[in-house]
């Protein structure tokens, strides 16, 4: 056991052994403990670390399991599905068999049915960078930072449909409800700014992503840790105090409220959920001062907002183009000021058909993803290249993900492809991670994993790791079971994480 | 099988492998079996040469899957031919009956592998079926050589009946009132004291009687009570006034719905499919009112759960809403892998949730392996697989009967649907008038749209779309009038219809629909360019054309791909396009799915408008289920496919076939494999509500205990399986259990004995002794206080404000718009009405959407089951009930009524505002606070903050 790991235990006993009270998170965390003692009565497993929450601030910042290689996450997530094939997994065999039948395709049947001829990327792709690895021209903005980027191309699903791969991807379960990984990421490590959401959902400026909430739910983690939702066009709701009223009465109605509710207290002495409540009244009030001003994207140079593509115009892309541009550098923003999870979204439900609101090209891919790669290219290269410019990527970990593949074959009489959870790729890129790298690989047409194939709890538990975080550990009694984001499996991928 | 040892026991410990470190008290007769091994190793041996290089062989990776397939029938977790389990590696190590069946020296000596290879001609494994392929024996031999590594699951071997497993007890507690201090304690108080003198503590004294009914009524019914109830409560001299107030609060119709909104917690009932589809179950609210009513009826605990898993067969359909209430992906494939996978997990999830609600038990945790904690085996959970697998997601039709208040009511719906219609026609009348006063023609419809112009001779007309919300535009069909009044663009007078292009791949959306005569989504055009694209009628000869309608889709189903911006031109003879209209001149369409005109309507009169709507709409559809009897969510029912067991939960990997069968551990029986479906569910239900299964009646006198004090006695509460906790008071609940039981399961009649305890009545003061020993009061030294849930806390805000619409059963309201496409998709109210007034528990909960003021209470989203709910404590809550429109509204309406109840009286506005938020007065200080306040910032700002106040939100 590390040392550090000890200390924590350590702070972890005396913080519960010595609370005056331990209602709300306190009682669940007492139901833990005493289901801890019993786990750790069993040889051979590991035991669970149980973060030591405050309840008057289940934010505040906590240690990690071990010595972390990143501090903050900023994950992209790409809904509906973005093909692999298109964008950042190169295969020369798909291009040389163009429109010829895929070996063994003959009776496969994938989510809308039967299979067409093996089909090119209608994207060139290109050698990118020093490493020159190949990626196509629909996202050559961030094909040009290919250097940064350590790809994953062996990644596989348990699912073929939109919700369940979501769901997967976010949370680690097909099923709706469990705790997204932010959520875990939040419970385990709180927050270094505690004038902000510890977690931020970015949703896409066409809405919610196909699992919604899901996405970013708690779960069955206390609603403390679920990540809070706004983006640079709508604000956290609630937030602002309501119209008409003036700042100064504003200020007169909180400080008789906090006075009724000190008043209040003096009858119940050492309760600390009341007192919890006093203080996050007052965590509440910075939050209204803080959050307007990191959303607040004004003091950004033209310069900036031209990099990103943000103040772009003319046609429904270019300004959903632009809406999503102000999204990233929300994004940047949030990181920069210590959020300890960011979420930011491309894509979202279906809407006008599927393929049109987010990446599921099934029918006319290449129509669809010219309008996606464009709305999604150039903002997130600049975000990338701004995190790394600003120094954020020393501390931050970026994953860009979506649910699933697509196939290297277009449907049977249709101009597009079908899901693929047998291979994908994801990438990260930042602290923690080697770059270039590429690990893992698909088949010569790039269509099922074969090589160092990994599984999204294999992922996930790379991405607790890199945060510090043993995924095998970290955990929350729910129903029966010490829940966690990897369930049974999972294996951390050592192989790209950078030796330091 | 008959071995007799010739070579002394061997058993090689190599240091590396701990995890068989237990191998010594059984390795005495390890090598005994191996005599014929040894023999015949002599004659057929075929050392597999030990590599270094060989990749490790992981346990369950490689091994376990192949004894799966071949092995486990005959030696697995249900049966164990000649003692011999094959599915735990701790067990393979054990051996048989005749001894161990591995020698990790000697590989090839093992008896398993000599078995299984057929080096006993006489002797082989599996007997029949199909043989071990090479390669599995292969992996099997490097695992031997390897030290036969994996986990350690010896305990997975031994289960000890968990404590809530044995039969409930029937004790009596020794009175034990050191303190002296409570004389004629009862039962519960004496077992609660029992404990607290073993720490030195002692129960409180009793609470004041404002802060006893206020405590009653929201931990009972979920709302405060009235300063009306307070003081007739408080000015009761009997002596029984207190017990009498139990009374008529568990006879209170608000009771049901209080105790409902946890039983819907418990079974993750919520009435949306969930997924990204999502879609709203309109009917499902039938089975929201039979739980409600159950509880305030008291029907019998036993009956209550009988009925929810086979009401059918009980003459209570409304009841088997429980068996579909959770998830549903509706999202289908011709991929039979996402099918089979989507049906077992839907079966899963019916077996988890009837596991943990009724039984306390985490049977869901069986599918994929042995119970890692209790006495469940894989099999038993395909066995209640095999009793379920009949019951399918959907509506089901019942039968109407007419009775006189059905007829009444009726009769009363019949006149409030006419004057809404009214009150929505004058408003629509006045956005008319307004329209006109401002020449403007209402905003683009889904529905249809006329388009009206000077008559002109055309030879074509082309309508061009130039935008369409960011998505390929749709248009059902498109017709065009003469003067004479005839639709001149049909197909079947010969115009013919062409467009710019056309979404590819669908049968239903194709430019001949365009003037097919056939309207709707599936007799449609869609555009293949996101807002853009055009359609052109020609005709067979010119018309003198007037008027046309045009639409998206006429049955009014879809909304999305409506085109907003569009021109329409005619050619003229002379072959030019002449404009004859467009959408200028219409208003814009603010957001889509809103009602044209009214959008021109100022807020307040829009709010009314929509809520009259929703109004009219709901009370329709509660007619239609009053006549019809109707299509109610409640699941339907198939004769059940045959059942295996799956390796892993996967439902490719199918073994042995799996009859219906109950907990074998708990005394299930098992069934032949023919029993008709419903029988399966009734047999089931029996079992479950049988007095002498000793979980159903703890878990549920459990449950009643976390409802009343905040935490169970079983602080996990739906596990009551090794992995939860133990009981905090064992003979308590036992006690309890056993007088549920007595009183014919009668939940209230428990309840009763739990409300007019010392426990429950005693001060929640906390003391420095109380709180440095028990900081929890988990002991109940004192009455623990809570927080309120999300939804006792809205109720109690419209309960303050006066505007609380008690409306029992019926369809649900709503907080958020739908938008109901393929996917639904879900807006929140910004502003709310009286529809919105209702309590919460008759809130449609759509699953995923949480209410953005109120989801951060902890508000369950109904996708697993919730048992207890967190209490969380952030910002964002405070915020919510701080700034919220919603909040803001209630402290308008509140300040509204103080001024009605005391006219401009400060001093009694306040006094009335702490009775009905507090039940109680306020003190010389608060009252000098609050006059300071309401003069400075006015009574709207000083209700604002008072129903943000600590006090209000608690229960002490």
């Amino acid at each position: 056991m590390s040392k550090q790991l000890q200390q924590d235990r350590r702070s972890f006993l005396t913080e519960h052994l010595t609370r005056i009270t331990g209602m709300s998170l306190g009682s669940l965390a007492a139901v833990d403990l005493l289901l801890r003692d019993r786990v750790l009565a069993q040889p051979n497993e590991k035991t669970p670390i149980l973060p030591a929450i405050d309840p008057a601030n289940p934010n505040k910042a906590r240690g990690s399991h071990f010595e972390p290689k990143a501090k903050q996450v900023l994950m992209i997530f790409c809904a509906g599905a973005c093909s692999h094939l298109d964008t950042f997994d190169y295969k020369p065999s798909l291009i040389e068999n163009h429109d010829r039948p895929m070996p063994g395709s003959e009776k496969l049947i994938t989510f809308q049915g039967g299979q067409g001829t093996l089909q090119k990327s209608p994207w060139e792709f290109r050698p990118r960078g020093q490493s020159g690895k190949m990626i196509s021209d629909l996202v050559g903005n961030l094909g040009n930072l290919a250097d940064q980027m350590c790809f994953v191309h062996s990644l596989t699903g348990k699912t073929n449909t939109h919700g369940p791969g979501e769901n997967f991807m976010n949370t680690g379960f097909t099923l709706d409800g469990f705790p997204s990984i932010g959520a875990w990421t939040s419970y385990a490590l709180g927050s270094e700014n505690e004038n902000l959401p510890a977690y931020v959902a970015i949703p896409d400026p066409r809405g919610v992503p196909q699992s919604s909430g899901n996405c970013w739910n708690p779960g069955f983690l206390p609603a403390a840790f679920q990540g809070t939702d706004f983006n640079a066009a709508a604000p956290i709701r609630n937030l602002a105090k309501p119209e008409g009223v003036s700042d100064q009465t504003d200020r007169k109605t909180r400080e008789f409220l906090t006075r009724l509710n000190q008043h209040h207290l003096d009858r119940y002495p050492g309760d600390s959920e009341l007192a919890a409540r006093i203080s996050s009244f007052q965590l509440a009030a910075r939050m209204q001062l803080s959050v307007p001003e990191v959303s607040d994207l004004s003091s950004e140079t033209a310069q900036t907002l031209a990099q990103y593509g943000a103040d772009q115009k003319g046609t429904p892309v270019l300004e959903t183009k632009a809406a999503y541009a102000r999204n990233c550098i929300l994004a940047r923003r949030l990181i920069e000021q210590g959020v300890r999870f960011v979420q930011l979204f491309n894509g979202a439900y279906q809407v006008g058909g599927e393929g049109t609101s987010n990446w599921d090209g099934h029918k006319i891919l290449k129509d669809q993803y010219t309008n996606h790669g464009e709305i999604f290219d150039q903002p997130t290269a600049a975000l990338l290249k701004d995190l790394k410019q600003r120094g954020l990527l020393e501390n931050t970990l970026v994953v860009w993900c979506t649910e699933f593949g697509r196939m290297p074959t277009f449907q049977a009489g249709a101009k597009g492809r079908d899901h693929n959870p047998a291979g994908f790729t994801a990438w990260l890129a930042g602290a923690g991670v080697k770059a270039p790298y590429s690990y893992g690989a698909t088949d010569e047409f790039g269509y099922k994993a074969v090589e160092k194939i990994a599984t999204v709890y294999d992922f996930h538990a790379t991405i607790l790791h890199l945060l510090g975080l043993d995924h095998e550990r970290l955990s929350y009694y729910h129903n029966g079971i010490q829940r966690r984001l990897t369930d049974v499996h999972g294996h951390v991928i050592h192989e790209i994480i950078k030796q330091s | 099988m008959e071995n007799l040892p010739l070579t002394p026991p061997i058993v090689p410990m190599q240091p590396r492998q701990s995890q068989i470190r237990y191998l010594p008290a059984i390795g005495i007769t390890l090598v005994c079996l191996l005599c014929k091994a040894s023999l015949l190793a002599s004659v057929a041996y075929t050392q597999v040469p030990i590599q270094s290089s060989q990749p490790a062989i992981d346990f369950e990776r490689d091994i376990a899957p192949i004894f799966d397939e071949h092995c486990t029938q005959c030696h697995g977790p249900s049966k164990q031919t000649a003692d011999l389990r094959l599915d735990l590696r701790s067990a393979i190590l054990k051996g048989a009956s005749s001894g161990p069946i591995l020698d990790i020296q000697h590989t090839e000596k093992s008896r398993l592998i000599q078995v299984i290879t057929g080096q006993d001609p006489d002797y082989q494994m599996p007997p029949e079926g199909e043989r071990l392929s090479e390669d599995q024996i292969d992996k099997i031999r490097v695992w031997i050589q390897q030290g036969a590594n994996g986990p350690d699951d010896s305990k997975l071997l031994e289960k000890p009946l968990p404590w809530s497993f044995r039969p409930i007890e029937d004790p009596w507690p020794q009175a034990s009132d050191s303190s002296g201090q409570f004389p004629g304690l009862g039962p519960i108080d004496q077992w609660i004291q029992a404990q607290l003198d073993q720490k030195q503590l002692h129960l409180s004294e009793t609470a004041e009687r404002p802060t006893l009914i206020r405590r009653l009524f929201l931990v009972a019914l979920g709302v405060p009570p009235t300063p009306e109830e307070v003081s007739t409560f408080c000015n009761d001299e009997s002596f029984d006034a207190y017990e009498k107030l139990v009374d008529r609060t568990l006879a209170d119709p608000r009771y049901g719905e209080r105790l409902a909104r946890h039983w819907f917690d418990v079974i993750r009932f919520a009435e949306s499919n969930g997924f990204e589809t999502n879609r709203v179950r309109y009917n499902a609210w039938p089975f929201r009112d039979f739980v409600i009513q159950a509880l305030n009826q008291d029907m019998p605990y036993s009956e209550f759960v009988k009925k929810q898993i086979a009401g059918d067969a009980l003459g209570e359909d409304l009841a088997t809403g429980f068996l579909v209430a959770g998830t549903y992906d509706i999202v289908k494939s011709p991929d039979v892998n996402l099918t089979l996978m989507q049906r077992q997990d839907e079966l899963a999830d019916l077996i988890n949730t009837t596991g943990t609600a009724f039984l306390g038990l985490t049977l869901g945790c069986a599918r994929c392996h042995d119970h890692k904690f209790d006495p469940i085996s894989q099999k038993d959970f395909y066995s209640l697989q095999a009793i379920y697998a009949g019951v399918n997601f959907g509506d089901r039709n019942l039968p109407s009967d007419s009775t006189p208040e059905k007829t009444q009511r009726l009769t009363q719906i019949a006149n409030e649907v006419r004057s809404l219609q009214k009150e929505i026609e004058k408003i629509e009348a006045q956005a008319q008038a307004l329209a006109q006063s401002k020449n403007l023609r209402p905003a683009v419809s889904a529905k249809l749209n006329e388009e009206s112009f000077e008559p002109i001779i055309a030879k074509s007309v082309r309508l061009t779309i130039l935008a369409s919300g960011n998505s390929q535009p749709c248009i059902d069909e498109w017709e065009v009038f003469d003067t004479q009044d005839n639709n001149v663009a049909l197909a079947s007078i010969g115009s013919t219809a062409k467009a710019s292009g056309c979404l590819e791949g669908y049968a239903i959306h194709k430019i001949e629909h365009i003037n097919d005569g056939k309207t709707g989504n599936s007799n449609s055009w869609i555009s293949n360019q996101s807002d853009a694209g055009w359609i052109q009628i020609d005709f067979k000869e010119p018309k003198p054309i007037t008027r046309m309608r045009w639409g998206r889709d006429r049955s009014e189903q879809y909304k999305d791909r409506t085109p907003t911006r569009y021109t329409i031109e005619a050619l003229v003879e002379s072959d030019q396009w002449k404009p004859i209209a467009s959408h200028v001149g219409r208003m814009t369409l603010a957001a889509q799915g809103s009602d044209g005109l009214v959008e021109l309507l100022d807020p307040d009169q829009r709010s009314q408008y929509q809520a009259f709507k929703e109004k009219s709409k709901s009370l329709i559809s509660e007619e239609k289920t009053l006549t019809q009897g109707s299509s109610v969510w409640l699941g339907t029912f198939s004769a059940p496919p045959t059942i295996h067991r799956l390796y892993r939960g996967d439902p490719l990997m199918k073994r042995e076939v799996v009859s219906p069968a109950l907990v074998a551990s708990l005394d299930g029986q098992e069934f032949a494999e023919d029993t008709p479906e419903q029988s399966r569910r009734v047999a089931l239900a029996n079992w479950i509500g049988d007095p002498k299964n000793p979980l159903t009646p703890r878990v549920i006198a459990n449950r009643l205990w976390q409802f009343t004090f905040g935490t169970g006695i079983v602080d996990t509460p739906s596990d009551f399986g090794a992995n939860g906790t133990l009981p905090t008071h064992p003979e308590l609940l036992d006690w309890l259990s056993q007088r549920l039981i007595e009183h014919d399961w009668s939940l209230k009649n428990l309840h009763r004995s739990m409300l007019t305890s010392q426990a429950f009545r005693q001060s929640s003061k906390p003391n420095p002794q109380g709180l440095s020993i028990d900081a929890d009061s988990r002991l109940l030294w004192r009455f623990p206080p809570r927080r309120l849930e999300a939804e006792a806390i809205r109720d109690s805000m419209l309960i303050a404000s006066g505007v609380i619409d008690y409306r029992m059963g019926g369809p649900g309201f709503y907080l958020q718009r739908v938008e109901q496409d393929n996917v639904y998709r879900y807006f929140p109210k910004e502003k709310v009405g009286p529809a919105e007034y209702r309590r919460m528990v008759y809130l449609t909960r759509i699953r995923q959407e949480q209410d953005p003021v109120f989801g951060a209470f902890d508000c369950p989203s109904g996708n697993q089951v919730v048992p207890k709910r967190p209490r969380s404590n952030t910002p964002l809550q405070s915020l919510n009930l701080f700034n919220s429109p919603f909040v803001m509204q209630q402290a308008e309406l509140f300040a509204e009524r103080l001024n009605r109840l005391a006219n401009s009286d400060v001093d009694q506005q306040i006094r009335m505002s702490f009775h009905i938020l507090f039940a109680r007065d306020p003190d010389a200080q608060e009252i000098e606070l609050s006059k300071e306040m309401i003069r400075d910032q006015g009574l709207v700002q000083y209700c604002r903050a008072i129903l943000n106040a600590s006090e209000f939100l608690f229960i002490f």
